[in-house]
């Protein structure tokens, strides 16, 4: 479903994705670990084209994202994305951050957006907060309603960037919850975390990046019980 | 010190002149004003434009508008450029109009490049990350947070410009500073129409002052509504 193939990402002299090669499935739930400036959040991001790659190719469903003729909005409504800092629109009342996106881009009607967003609330547990802002939010709830903003688009593929780094530790679960659920429908996830638990019971693969390099790939038992390489078994006996 | 008698009289005889000169300024000011906001929004955006054929041209605009006096402006403008296009000249009204339009428009987009960076980044990757175009994010999620941060410097803006206006006395436009140098020139008597002058532009500024604050009370930090006065505050 995405396909990378020597991925490489440098900003200026600074290197920061050494060839990356990877495949990921449908409904495949990949999550992604690593150091700090390993180049976790970069890979992800060149998914969708938030950065543009120096080289190497990413194909989504076989279409070349990265090729100056693709449509890269058609690709971007196909591919969500879950950011640390939410990025909820703070001048927008929580229903309308639902269905701005599919009202403006998707041409769907208002009152069916707003139907799709209810929805979608209750099922981040949200039901009442529709007429809030985001201010008035707390975090978990606000990354909640990121993730009913994303879906709102109804993607085939979401990507998390650590999406529950900036919470208070009382609200980790309640945005886990919300993914696992999600994960559990069968949604293709890339989720780059540092919540090695969620990455133990969910993730079908777990990646180990390092110095812009994907170290090693394995499933959660090979990774967290058995690291081969050097790297991953002195940056899991950190962090474990 | 040598003090004249006073003679307020003068005034009053010229009061139609005075009344004709703050309807001619107020009008100048927002005419410029609005075309100066709407021009330097295009401006302000060209200024963080990737392109180089549109940031270029914008730079230059800016540089130019602010690195010249607009006196100097007022002047090219009335008596070389729109004579130079339309073969006559357009009056005082027009060629002032002009002049403050492209004169705020470049201060403006200063404080309008400036407002739209302020804006986090997450904000148009988010977005971006929908699907949005990127006029469409510009449109509906960075403009209009942007415009609040604007709104104490565009204030600003207006009573300077309020101000800057009476420079088009120089093409004769029937603006308060100009009634003012008539009744000057017709009687030989400088503190009276001064004098009225300052003070009028003081009213001016201080009506518009107000304006301001009523605004930027309106808009202030928070997004969400005000409650309705009486609900929650406390009863004295
Ligand atoms: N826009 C940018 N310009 C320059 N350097 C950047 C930029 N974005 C990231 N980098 C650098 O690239 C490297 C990798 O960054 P990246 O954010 O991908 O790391 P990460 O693995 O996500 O780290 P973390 O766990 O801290 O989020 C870092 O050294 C970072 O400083
Ligand atoms: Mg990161």
């Amino acid at each position: 479903m995405i396909k990378i193939q020597g991925l490489h990402k440098s900003f200026g002299e600074l290197e920061v994705l050494n060839g990356i090669d990877y495949e990921v499935k449908e409904k495949e739930i990949i999550c992604v670990i690593g150091p700090s400036g390993s180049g976790k959040s970069t890979f992800l991001r060149c998914i969708n084209m938030l950065e543009d790659v120096t080289s190497g190719d990413v194909f989504i469903d076989g279409v070349k994202v990265n090729d100056a003729k693709t449509d890269i909005n058609a690709i971007r409504k196909e591919v969500g994305m879950v950011f640390q800092q939410f990025n909820l629109f703070p001048h927008m009342r929580v229903l309308e951050n639902i269905t701005i996106a599919p009202i403006k881009i998707k041409n769907m009607n208002p009152k069916e957006a707003q139907t799709l967003a209810h929805q979608l609330l209750k099922k981040v547990g949200l039901g009442d907060k529709a007429n809030s802002y985001p201010e008035q939010l707390s975090g978990g709830q606000m990354q909640r309603v990121a993730i009913a903003r994303a879906l709102a688009m109804q993607p085939k593929i979401m990507l998390f960037d650590e999406p529950t780094s900036a919470l208070d530790p009382e609200m980790v679960n309640e945005v886990l919850d919300v993914m696992k659920q999600l994960a559990n429908e069968g949604m293709t996830m890339v989720v780059v975390t540092h919540e090695m638990g969620f990455a133990k019971e969910m993730g079908d693969r777990v990646l180990f990046m390092d110095q812009g390099l994907l170290v090693e790939e394995g499933t959660p038992e090979q990774i967290f019980n058995s690291p081969q390489h050097e790297r991953t078994q002195a940056f899991l006996s950190k962090v474990l | 010190m040598d003090f004249p008698d006073i003679r307020w009289d003068i005034i009053w005889n010229y009061k139609e002149l005075f009344i004709r000169g703050i309807w001619i300024t107020l009008a100048l000011t927002i005419v410029g004003y609005l075309g100066g906001i709407v021009l330097g929004l295009f401006l302000g955006m060209g200024k963080l434009s990737k392109k180089k054929w549109i940031y270029y041209p914008s730079k230059y605009y800016v540089d130019f508008f602010r690195g010249t006096p607009l006196l100097v402006q007022i002047l090219l403008i009335h008596l070389a450029i729109i004579p130079a296009i339309f073969g006559h000249s357009l009056g005082y009204f027009v060629s002032g109009c002009v002049a403050l339009i492209l004169n705020s428009a470049a201060y403006n987009a200063e404080i309008i490049r400036a407002g739209i960076q302020s804006i986090e980044k997450g904000q148009m990757e988010a977005a971006r990350s929908l699907g949005m175009p990127n006029n469409m994010a510009m449109r509906h999620i960075i403009l209009p947070q942007a415009l609040r941060r604007m709104i104490p410097p565009l204030g600003n803006e207006l009573i300077a410009l309020l101000k800057d206006s009476s420079l088009v006395t120089v093409i004769a436009a029937n603006d308060l500073l100009y009634a003012g140098k008539v009744v000057a020139g017709a009687y030989s008597r400088f503190w009276e129409p001064y004098i009225t002058v300052a003070i009028l532009y003081l009213f001016l500024t201080f009506f518009f002052g107000k304006i301001i604050t009523y605004v930027e009370n309106r808009f202030s930090n928070s997004f969400v509504p005000k409650q309705k006065k009486g609900m929650f505050s406390i009863r004295r």
